[in-house]
């Protein structure tokens, strides 16, 4: 074992390449990553289950099959761990909640854990996440707080909280969340991650548990661009489980992150997308921005109204899914997702219906400029990590509430399911922010290689917290 | 066309919560009314965004449902450009 593994800066993609060359065995691999959990998340609660069983049994065996011969999966031993909204064959789904731990077991893994694990990546355990995913804080009243490796009295970012807070620590260089407005590319700016949220429909959601049909996302968080690419690429392909993943045939992104930013037409999100956060938001931007040497700057318009009508139809449609349990056990939700969810059994068809047919009308308009660019740069979250806790921020000199506001400029985007590769920034000194690379539908390889260009250049990075 | 009476005071909210709650079949405890109005009118703000904006009718809602079970030939259900 080396010490670059027990120290958890190892990528999946050197583990991968260390274990398929003899260097360093699977089982090693996962015990440096149960030691590095044990050690270490007791003070980020970044993991509600620890798997360890199952991964040491699942090291054997590819230790003996690479022992007889057998060629390894491109993750040949990488530990992963998945948001406790994935299925974890013997686990009840939990999804963040108290209510779902009465709930049978899972009787097999969620497909893309599956996926991962035909690769070769070993499951290590399920991660802390934002009650059924109604969240950007990364709190979670029945868990605890994840709590952010980089200081650990501000939040990971919701709701995939666990997943950012793991990556970051280094528990495991490969983690999987949700994305539904946001859940992703939040924990990956306020921990200073990676993260990928793919096209929507690209990625089965099968073995999942659901939040908002209309937008549920699955994807990973890693620390390098290549890791989110091996990881996306081991997961893609049709699944009939899935009714609303699209018809689409693998299309991996791995071989074409050596082209670069090469032939990319780049632009500057304007507008909404450059003014209602802090400085630093907009400076990590700039950075990016000129690393990549673009000036263009184009405007998605409407944006303030989609992310409107995101908030009418998610709270619609998560009311609409808890229902049943909303009128049987209100109290033992967390209080902040309940009150929430009440609200949303309030709301008009009509108003839903309306907002369904903006959604049209607002993708068509994005699309178009696609015509201009290939990839659009706009800010992930508006502000760094805030303390765990609290309830507002200031935005523009103006004090607003901090859960909703947190997914402001996230919102508009998977609202029309673009794909988004979220790049960890340092801006100054302090907490880490995250910049959306944001690429047309279908489009994750090139939104992939601009990120992997802004991580060549030393502008995107995503070092294990120290 | 008109708008709906938004957005909502605290009264209004209230009372459409205290009406909507037997309909829906929710047993709302009095000590969490409060956020729910105010989460309802966070909502009916952000719906009047959205209402505000004039649509033609011919402009369908993004969900697409096909009937057909082979899914494999039913196409893009999320906008595939290409």
């Amino acid at each position: 074992m080396s010490g670059s593994t027990t120290s958890g800066s190892r990528t999946a993609s050197e583990i991968a390449a260390a274990v398929a060359a003899g260097r360093l065995t699977a089982a090693a691999s996962v015990e440096a990553a149960l030691a590095r959990i044990a050690a270490i998340d007791p003070g980020v609660n970044a993991f509600t289950d620890v798997t360890a069983g199952r991964a040491r049994a699942r090291a054997a065996e590819i230790d003996a099959g690479l022992a007889s011969g057998r060629i390894p999966g491109p993750l040949a031993g990488v530990p992963f761990a998945v948001k406790n909204l994935f299925d974890v064959a013997g686990l009840p789904t939990r999804a963040g909640s108290k209510i779902n731990r009465d709930r049978e077991p899972a009787a097999r893994d969620g497909a893309l854990v599956r996926r991962l694990e035909a690769a070769g990546a070993i499951l290590v355990g399920a991660l802390n996440m934002g009650e059924y995913a109604y969240d950007f804080t990364g709190e979670n009243a029945h868990d605890g707080p994840s709590r952010n490796p980089h200081d650990r009295e501000r939040m990971t970012g919701g709701s995939s909280g666990g997943s950012g807070a793991a990556v970051a620590a280094g528990l495991v260089p490969l983690a999987l969340g949700s994305d539904t407005n946001g859940s992703i590319r939040v924990p990956a700016s306020f921990c200073g991650t990676f993260g990928l949220k793919p096209t929507f429909g690209r990625l089965s959601r099968a073995g999942s548990y659901p939040f908002v049909a209309s937008f549920d996302h699955l994807g990973p968080l890693a620390r390098s661009v290549a890791d989110l690419a091996l990881a996306y690429d081991a997961m893609q392909g049709e699944d009939p489980d899935d009714p609303w993943q699209t018809p689409r045939s693998i299309e991996p992104a791995t071989d074409a992150l050596a082209r670069g930013r090469t032939g990319l037409r780049i632009g500057v999100a304007g507008g909404y997308f450059a003014r209602g956060g802090e400085p630093d938001c907009f400076e990590a931007v700039a950075l990016a921005a000129a690393a990549l040497g673009a000036t263009r700057r184009v405007e998605i318009p409407e944006a303030a109204r989609a992310r409107a009508a995101a908030f009418v139809i998610t709270a619609a449609e998560a009311a609409g899914l808890h229902h049943d349990r909303l009128r049987v056990r209100p109290a033992d939700y967390d209080p902040a997702v309940r009150d929430r969810l009440i609200a949303g059994t309030t709301i008009p068809a009509a108003w839903v219906h309306r907002a369904q047919r903006f959604r049209s009308w607002y993708r068509a308009r994005v699309l178009t400029v696609f015509d201009e660019v290939d990839v659009i740069l706009a800010p992930c979250t508006p502000c760094r990590a805030l303390r765990i806790g609290q309830t507002t921020m200031e935005l523009d000199g103006v004090a607003v509430p901090a859960r909703p506001n947190i997914g402001i400029f996230t919102q508009p985007i998977s609202f029309i399911g673009l794909p988004v590769v979220a790049v960890p920034v340092r801006v100054g000194g302090g907490l880490p922010l995250a910049v959306q690379v944001i690429a047309a539908p279908w489009r994750e390889d090139v939104a992939l290689r601009v990120a992997g260009a802004l991580e060549a250049a030393g502008v995107g990075a995503a070092p294990v917290a120290a | 066309m008109t708008t709906p009476p938004l957005p909502l005071d605290d009264d209004t909210a209230g009372a459409v919560v205290d009406a909507m709650m037997p309909l829906v079949g929710i047993p709302m405890a009095p000590e969490w009314r409060e956020t729910v109005i105010a989460s309802v009118k966070a909502t009916a703000a952000a719906a009047r965004l959205v209402l505000d904006f004039p649509l033609d009718d011919a402009v369908e809602p993004a969900p697409v449902f096909r009937a057909s079970a082979d899914l494999a030939s039913a196409g893009s259900a999320s906008g595939d450009p290409a």
